[in-house]
């Protein structure tokens, strides 16, 4: 399964490779699936896949490196039954997790999802739910 | 100049001779083939929408109990949910903003109907104050919508036309009945069904009026006059509606909650338009580039919002409108896509012969306006009640500084400002209290640096709002440079209420 993790960068550590450095120092397969950076702070979701061996590996040397690095360990559910298709949900979503698509029936990619929970409240049926894993 | 009667295109239904298409159908014959052969060539057009209809409500009648209680004059609730009890003895109006008394706007009317629709147990408790004809004071009991002798939809105001689309300027959140609105224009909202709204492919309502049937819920149902706000001059027209809740989709009328604004529901609308001339194979061909609406800025807590610009749904429906240079995602609150599945349904029902088209018996009127509240006292401003000149203090200065003019001068609050005056922290009397334990010297250091601040045009009682919500007792007042101009506390406020009530 892939475990995602949500990368912090300090000011500091912005101006290093220092993804590149851990990714040699592991198996791990890392994807980026949301990054946002900018001169003063830096936030990277990627996906993992690997033993949990490694994983741990891959945080502990982030986090040597100045990156505060954190397993999501929720889940994220659109539940489609319920779902209106109003897209009231669709101008909050920050990573463009929650789309309209060509036939306008809202869609959730949980991969990019950042779970940030902003659109939860904001569904006027609760059809959005978030859950620890 | 083509012309049609409603008999004309009934016969036509009846013999499953006539040509159907939705409005988004239209638009791309009439582009194709020109106004003419298409109001010749089509004999009706269908309409949909799916959105939060806040002013809708229901009739119910739960038949009579033995001993027989009178709920009217006394208290009913439906799930907790309070409902009307200014009708005979046992009839009710449940209203869809009505919130429950024990689970606040997570359930509200809305669901009650969501609820009886979806055939459900409703708990009705209610009190009367008992009479000989009428001798029970409470009562307690469980019942559906097969229960109950009847449970009609009866909406004061329905479908409006178009709807504004709404953003927000100011550096907080705001929770609005236009949804959730991000700060600094971070989103823009929007309702209605452009290209399909019922209302606006007929504006100059000369065919939709009392008796107009009408797709109502997944059932049949009709207009039954103009609705409350009806103001077409405006483009702005509203239908009162009727339909049979027992007849009803769960699927159309879904009952909702917008995040701490309220709750409302969800229906789905759909009206036919019959293209009984040219001129209304022309406004019922209107393509999203020609409907438009304006953009208002929410974060101006006013019945006049400003207004940003013109937009057109065309726009709104791209996902992405441009305001001041930025890129601004859009979110629709009302469901394209149900709309559509409406106006498909409507179409196929008509082209099988089970849905006629009604004559009105009048048309809905075209020259009502939608007039403000009358006001005996006018709610003043900020800036007519805030304390100016305000007293700010310098970043750099020493905290002793704040100190000495709390103490002078009796104040709470000391605005900091840079040497241009533009707004950069606050620092109150408890905050100098509390860096008396600690090493600190310059006011920048203890100051708040992400300061709640009002606008001098802000009404006094939107601010009060705002020192409740934050549980502080005053904040600056800013212009429309971000430049301090004067300060509001509690006090002033106590002050204005205290000289209203004499």
């Amino acid at each position: 399964m892939t475990v995602k993790l949500l990368l912090k960068y300090s000011p500091v550590a912005l101006d290093k490779p220092i993804l590149a450095q851990v990714i040699r120092q592991t198996s791990a397969e890392i994807n980026i699936l949301h990054a946002e950076l900018n001169a003063t702070k830096g936030e990277i979701l990627i996906g993992v896949e690997a033993p949990p061996v490694e994983i741990e590996k891959l945080i502990h040397l982030l986090k040597k490196n100045g990156i505060d690095a954190k397993k999501l360990e929720r889940a994220v559910e659109l539940d489609e039954n319920s779902c209106l298709d109003c897209g009231a949900c669709i101008s909050l979503c920050p990573t463009g997790a929650l789309r309209l698509e060509k036939d306008y029936s809202v869609k959730l990619d949980e991969d990019k999802c950042i779970l940030c929970e902003v659109c939860v409240p904001a569904c006027p049926v609760r059809a959005i739910k978030v859950t620890r894993l | 100049m083509v012309t049609k009667t409603y008999e004309e295109i009934n016969q036509r239904i009846r013999d499953g001779d006539a040509v159907v298409v939705t409005a988004e159908e239209l638009v791309e014959i009439v582009r194709e083939r020109g106004v003419e052969k298409a109001a010749k060539e089509v004999d009706v057009v269908t309409t949909g929408t799916f959105g939060a209809m806040c002013s809708s409500g229901a009739f119910l009648n739960f038949g009579h109990a033995d001993p027989p209680i009178k709920l009217g004059g006394g208290e009913i609730y439906l799930n907790d949910v309070p409902a009307y009890s200014g009708l005979a003895a046992v009839d009710t109006y449940i209203g869809a903003t009505a919130i429950s008394t024990k689970k606040g706007i997570e359930y509200g009317g809305g669901h009650v109907i969501e609820d009886l629709v979806r055939g459900k147990e409703i708990v009705l408790k209610g009190k009367g104050y008992g009479t000989d004809c009428y001798p029970r004071r409470e009562i307690e009991t469980t019942l559906t919508i097969n229960d109950i002798n009847q449970a009609i939809l009866v909406s004061p105001r329905n479908i409006y036309q178009r709807y504004v689309a709404a953003t927000n300027s100011k550096n907080e959140t705001l929770y609005t009945y236009m949804g959730t609105l991000l700060p600094n224009y971070g989103n823009v909202n929007f309702s209605g069904a452009g290209v399909l709204s019922p209302l606006h492919k007929d504006p100059n309502y000369e065919t939709i009026g009392i008796g107009t049937r009408i797709f109502i819920g997944g059932a049949q149902g009709y207009i039954i006059g103009q609705g409350t706000q009806h103001a077409p001059g405006k483009a702005m027209g509203t239908a009162m509606v009727l339909g049979d809740l027992k007849k009803m989709d769960p699927k159309y009328v879904r009952g909702c909650t917008i995040h701490r604004y309220g709750t409302s529901v969800y229906l789905g609308i759909g009206i036919p338009i019959p293209l009984i001339n040219e001129r209304v194979a022309k406004t019922a061909a209107l393509g999203e580039d020609e409907i438009k609406t304006n953009l208002l800025d929410y974060g101006v807590a006013r019945r006049d919002r400003p207004i940003l610009r013109e937009v057109t749904y065309k726009e709104l429906r791209s996902g992405t409108i441009e305001i001041s240079g930025k890129e601004v995602p859009v979110s629709p609150l009302s469901s394209f896509k149900d709309a559509r599945e409406i106006a498909a349904k409507l179409k196929k029902l008509i082209e099988k012969g089970e849905f006629l088209l009604n004559t009105p018996a009048e048309l809905l009127p075209r020259d009502t306006v939608f007039k403000p509240m009358k006001h005996v006292a006018a709610v003043p401003v900020i800036k007519e009640i805030m304390t100016k000149p305000v007293i700010t203090g310098l970043p750099d200065e020493p905290i002793s500084h704040a100190a000495k003019i709390f103490a002078e001068k009796n104040f709470d609050h000391l605005p900091i400002a840079d040497k241009t005056g533009k707004l950069v922290g606050i620092v109150t009397s408890w905050d100098v209290a509390i860096a008396l334990s600690t090493k600190k010297k310059k006011l920048s250091e203890i100051m708040t640096k992400k300061v709640i601040t009002a606008s001098e045009n802000d009404p006094v009682d939107a601010v009060a709002r705002k020192l409740e919500q934050h549980g502080i007792s005053g904040v600056p007042v800013v212009d429309a440079k971000g430049l301090v101009s004067g300060i509001i506390t509690s006090e002033d406020i106590s002050k204005l209420i205290g000289r209203r009530t004499r």
